[in-house]
């Protein structure tokens, strides 16, 4: 059944609506209104209707998004829905809406119909959601500034350090030669000394700047670099062990070896490895028991691990024992000038795709245990 | 006979239009970059950042499809880039039509473009809460189209769809453009549709674009709003033809 007119009960639903309803010709006047809408805009139904467009009652960007967009779109699809416009009342207050449109032809007429809809939360919310993508916007940009200030110093402290260790290499080469030319004439008991004390300084000098070079390499360059190749790590550990006697007279080293066969690593910077690790137990380790030196090779693992008996570390400095510049509390004074040894060791296991633990109490003493792959192929089976 | 469209929607805009012209003329519709089924992937922010940009385009289209004597019809700020590409090359085009044109849509002094740039910014206010779709995966239901069966629902919004920081860009160098200065150097024949009822291109500016283009002629067409050719498309087309008539084209 169709009615042109609703009936009374219906013409009282349409008035009591909770959405504003309106009909407006092609153009846009307003040729019913219901009395939701009329509240809404401040105006008499009489001043509305036949008076004024739905347009008049946009902002002048809401006109020109009517006139470029919803006004194609009703032309070309007949409806249009969720458009976004605000509404400016008659005491210039604004009420963001929601409008969803239906043109017809009633008699030859072009009518549209039009569903109001307040989106005073919808707007609010999309309003933060626009501030804070342009806040997020502003940190994403600062954040790739400061990036790209980052890698410029890292770059700087890396080539400075490589020239700075560079240059410093010339005169304690020119120290170790001249002390050695020295040594080689009449010296009293003293003077001998005196050398001896000149030579461990300038080699330890010279340690110190391979453990610079090295970090730097590591922490801000492209990774430590090794080259592996088959070695009899028994062997390499067991010379490793004899050139580190000579370096500590005086303390016990204990070399074993475990397990039998090759393995490909790279054997320059086992030694050094190996070398820090001993260091470290000679300092903190008791002067009366031995440090013991430990090469194990497995199936696929090898691992070198060294021990020493003495205070264990507590908990909390072993959390940040590997970090560069981290160093022991109960450190005697002199023994090293920057914590560097430990940050170096792990990065030789990691470039031997391996890893480092420690296990450290009273009863048992401490072990640094360097395990890693025994093929530079090998993948490690963690755990 | 190459179609621009304006800001807003894209080609399929002037699809009561074409049918007049295609038994005559070649014709060309195209999506501006950006816009449409544009392949967004060209849109280049530097070189959208002016209409000169659109201009070269379609200075390209020209040139690759164009065979005889070619016409330019744009609507809104499609006709200033149209007018862009004839001043840049002179000849290009044998006859403009411009459909409810502005060369500045900013109040200047003595020139009323009928808008500031207040308004400006409150366009890019509604477009920040509008996108058409844009952002689903489904165009929203239609409501029904009873009279255009033809109509695929699946193009809901599609004609007006672009991407949200496309569509703003192209908003202010549309809205924002002053194009006044190039326009004595249009010495095509210039065919100027105004309408009588237009609150984008107002009387004033079609008139101020009669007096200042060297070779215009100036039709009204009894209209209210921006889009003739999709309102009145049977005025627009007999305007066109008596113009390019009387050009002999």
């Amino acid at each position: 059944m169709h009615q042109d007119a609703p009936s009374s009960d219906a013409a009282a639903f349409l008035d009591d609506a909770p959405c504003g309803l309106l009909q407006t010709d092609a153009q846009g006047i307003v040729q019913w209104a219901n009395q939701l809408f009329c509240t809404w805009v401040g105006y008499a139904y009489a001043d509305i209707v036949g008076r004024r467009k739905i347009q008049d009652f946009f902002t002048t960007g809401g006109r020109i998004f009517h006139q470029t967009h919803w006004v194609p779109l009703m032309q070309m699809q007949n409806s249009v829905s969720e458009v976004k416009f605000d509404i400016i009342s008659a005491d210039g207050k604004s009420i963001p809406t929601i409008i969803n449109g239906i043109r017809s032809q009633r008699s030859g007429v072009i009518v549209h119909n039009l569903a109001l809809f307040i989106a005073r939360d919808r707007d609010r919310y999309e309003r933060e959601l626009v501030k804070a993508s342009e806040r997020l916007k502003a940190v994403a940009a600062r954040s790739a500034e400061l990036e790209v200030i980052a890698s410029d110093r890292a770059l700087f402290a890396e080539q400075m350090m490589g020239v700075v260790s560079h240059d410093l290499r010339n005169p304690l080469a020119t120290i170790d030669l001249s002390a050695m030319v020295v040594a080689a004439g009449d010296l009293g008991a003293h003077q001998q000394a005196a050398l001896a004390r000149i030579t461990r300084a300038t080699s330890r000098a010279v340690r110190l700047i391979h453990d610079l070079l090295d970090f730097t390499q590591a922490r801000l360059g492209k990774g430590m670099g090794i080259a592996r190749a088959d070695v009899d790590l028994h062997a390499i550990m067991s010379d490793s062990v004899d050139e580190l006697r000579s370096a500590f007279p005086g303390r016990e080293l204990l070399h074993r070896a475990e397990g039998a066969g090759r393995c490909e690593a790279d054997a320059d910077r086992l030694m050094q490895l190996t070398g820090n690790l001993v260091t470290n137990a000679i300092t903190y380790g008791r002067a009366d028991s031995p440090v013991i030196i430990t090469s194990r090779i497995a199936e696929d693992e090898c691992t070198i691990s060294v021990h020493n008996v003495g205070q264990p570390i507590d908990a909390a400095s072993i959390a940040v024992l590997f970090e560069p510049m981290a160093r022991g509390a109960a450190m005697p004074d002199g023994t090293r000038s920057i914590g560097l040894g430990l940050y170096i060791v792990r990065e030789i296991a990691k470039a031997h795709h391996g890893i480092v633990t420690v296990t450290s109490n009273a009863d048992e003493g401490t072990t640094f245990a360097a395990t890693f792959t025994r093929r530079a192929s090998g993948t490690m089976h963690i755990g | 006979m190459f179609f621009a469209h304006g800001f807003g929607c894209d080609q399929n805009m002037f699809r009561l239009l074409t049918p007049q012209f295609e038994s005559r003329y070649k014709v060309v519709l195209f999506d501006l970059v950006g816009a449409g089924l544009s392949d967004l992937q060209a849109y280049d922010p530097a070189k959208y950042n002016t209409l000169q940009g659109y201009a070269d385009d379609v200075l390209e289209l020209v040139e690759q499809y164009a065979s005889g004597p070619a016409i330019f019809i744009g609507h809104s700020v499609g006709a200033m880039i149209g007018m862009l590409a004839s001043v840049k090359k002179p000849g290009v085009f044998a006859a403009h039509i411009m459909v409810g044109p502005s060369p500045c849509y900013i109040n200047d002094g003595d020139y009323i473009g009928g808008f500031s740039r207040a308004d400006i910014e409150s366009l890019l206010d509604t477009m920040q809460g509008n996108y058409l779709g844009w952002s689903s995966n489904m165009a929203p239901a239609i409501m029904g189209a009873p009279d255009q069966p033809e109509l695929d629902t699946e193009l809901t919004n599609s004609f007006c769809r672009t991407d949200p920081e496309i569509a703003k860009q192209f908003a202010r160098v549309t809205f924002l453009s002053d194009n006044r200065a190039e326009l004595p150097w249009l010495t095509a024949p210039t065919l100027i549709l105004q309408c009588t009822d237009d609150i984008i291109a107002p009387m004033t500016v079609g008139e101020y674009l009669h007096r200042t283009l060297p070779h215009s002629t100036l039709a009204v067409i009894e209209n209210v709003g921006h889009c003739p050719h999709l309102s009145a498309p049977s005025l627009c087309s007999s305007a066109i033809n008596e113009f390019l008539v009387q050009e002999a084209l």
